[in-house]
């Protein structure tokens, strides 16, 4: 559903997506349950003529305690588990391992521009036919990219929406990660770390491309700099 | 997402209403209040500051700031890779929607007073000023500028400014693409300079240009 309004375009979108879902539809049900519960006890409990307060003794405090609050306490605390074992299985396929990469890509973020580094037709980076360009990021859909992530000035962050991929970029360290395109198109990318006053002026565009059409930007990499009133 | 896009249009069209009514239609009061993007780092007197490398702008000709935003804003400067302080102006400049726009800030900023900051640079004035002999011939002798050739006053820029663009011209972080006819002659000047010591003599010499 998710995917209606935000494109899955990588490999791991789904499953970061799974794990929004399973923290939504957990926390829902006991939001929705908690409600339910607190508005029916003033429903139930409201002042009637002929009823008035009384102290419960210990034996109904123990029955009410375990009923109302050990049960549904031990319960989220399964609750707790699954979104742990959740978030856990995702963050390992997305941060902790990484699977054999195609190609490497350097991105080189600035107060407020990002610096895409392309490896060329030879598949490596640092030979002469690299294609450096501004705001402007293209891959081939299908292939496995290794990037590297670095930041001149402040801290920023690495957000492509479409991929559910975001990785801050410190000054000082060069930060690696992997991303699989699986669909073709232009995708956002964005800085998700508040870097001073452009920070909302920097996006940058994703070119997801087939292999015939990102060969032939390799061969004219064309550039989209040029500004239209 | 069709149930929430007549919320978000409302939202944005009341936005819009709020800024309108505060950023006059034209003119130069209207190049003011864009003006207020610009003085994050230009300072709000226009006077530059160099911790964050951003140039004086007070009084430079409103022709060469609007020729300088619309190269920002074209990718013809402030695009290149190793140009960290280009690379911050051009977003900035893209925020200015029109060249109408464009124009009412530079006229905004003409108007500004122009004031010259402390010396940052040392070097040998005499060898600047008989290097300044090539500057002289589009720049003017006073570092006055001239803009049927395009040329902006020096006269007001600060030594550190000097230093640095020469270096990037030099370079080729400014000046790299050949649409830009005004800034190749520039590149070929600065490609004539020796080294950063020849510049900073060019910059010492400039910082005594009077106003």
């Amino acid at each position: 559903m998710l995917e209606h309004y935000m494109a899955q375009a990588s490999t791991y979108a789904s499953h970061v997506d799974g794990l929004v879902w399973l923290i939504l539809l957990i926390t829902g049900f006991w939001f929705i349950a908690a409600e339910v519960m607190f508005f029916w006890l003033l429903w139930r409990f409201r002042a009637q003529p002929g009823h008035a307060a009384r102290y419960i003794d210990d034996h109904e405090e123990h029955d009410i305690k375990y009923k109302w609050v050990e049960i549904p306490h031990r319960v989220i605390l399964a609750c707790d588990v699954a979104l742990i074992v959740g978030a856990i299985t995702v963050w390992t396929e997305v941060k902790l391992t990484r699977p054999p990469t195609d190609e490497t890509i350097r991105i080189t973020v600035q107060q407020w521009a990002w610096t895409f580094q392309h490896p060329g037709a030879d598949g490596q980076l640092d030979t002469e036919d690299d294609i450096v360009s501004i705001d402007e990021m293209h891959v081939q859909v299908g292939k496995t990219y290794l990037f590297e992530l670095a930041s001149k000035d402040v801290v920023h962050s690495f957000s492509v929406p479409a991929f559910r991929l975001k990785q801050d970029a410190i000054p000082g360290r060069v930060i690696t990660g992997w991303f699989s395109p699986t669909q073709t198109g232009d995708f956002d990318v964005q800085c998700a770390e508040i870097c001073g006053i452009g920070h909302g002026i920097m996006p940058a565009r994703l070119v997801v491309s087939t292999p015939e059409d990102h060969a032939a930007w390799l061969a004219n990499p064309t550039h989209y700099l040029a500004y239209q009133y | 997402m069709p149930s929430a896009r007549p919320i978000i249009l409302a939202a944005a069209l009341a936005c819009l209403a709020g800024c309108a009514a505060e950023l006059p239609a034209q003119g130069v009061a209207r190049g003011e209040v864009l003006f207020q993007n610009c003085t994050q780092c230009h300072g709000v007197d226009g006077g530059g500051s160099d911790l964050v490398a951003a140039p004086p702008i007070a009084g430079l000709p409103a022709w060469y700031v609007e020729v300088q935003l619309n190269n920002f804003q074209t990718g013809l400067r402030g695009a290149h890779a190793d140009d960290v302080e280009g690379l911050k102006m051009r977003p900035m400049a893209r925020t200015l929607k029109s060249a109408a726009d464009a124009k009412v800030v530079a006229e905004y900023v003409a108007g500004l007073p122009a004031k010259k900051g402390a010396a940052r640079v040392t070097g040998d004035v005499a060898k600047g000023q008989a290097a300044f002999a090539t500057c002289g011939a589009c720049h003017g002798t006073d570092g006055s500028g001239n803009e049927a050739l395009k040329a902006p006053p020096l006269k007001q820029i600060p030594d550190w400014y000097v230093v640095k663009q020469l270096g990037k011209f030099k370079s080729g972080v400014r000046a790299y693409d050949p649409k830009d006819a005004t800034g190749a002659t520039m590149k070929g000047i600065a490609s004539g300079i020796t080294d950063e010591a020849a510049m900073r003599d060019l910059a010492a010499y400039i910082h005594t240009l009077p106003l």
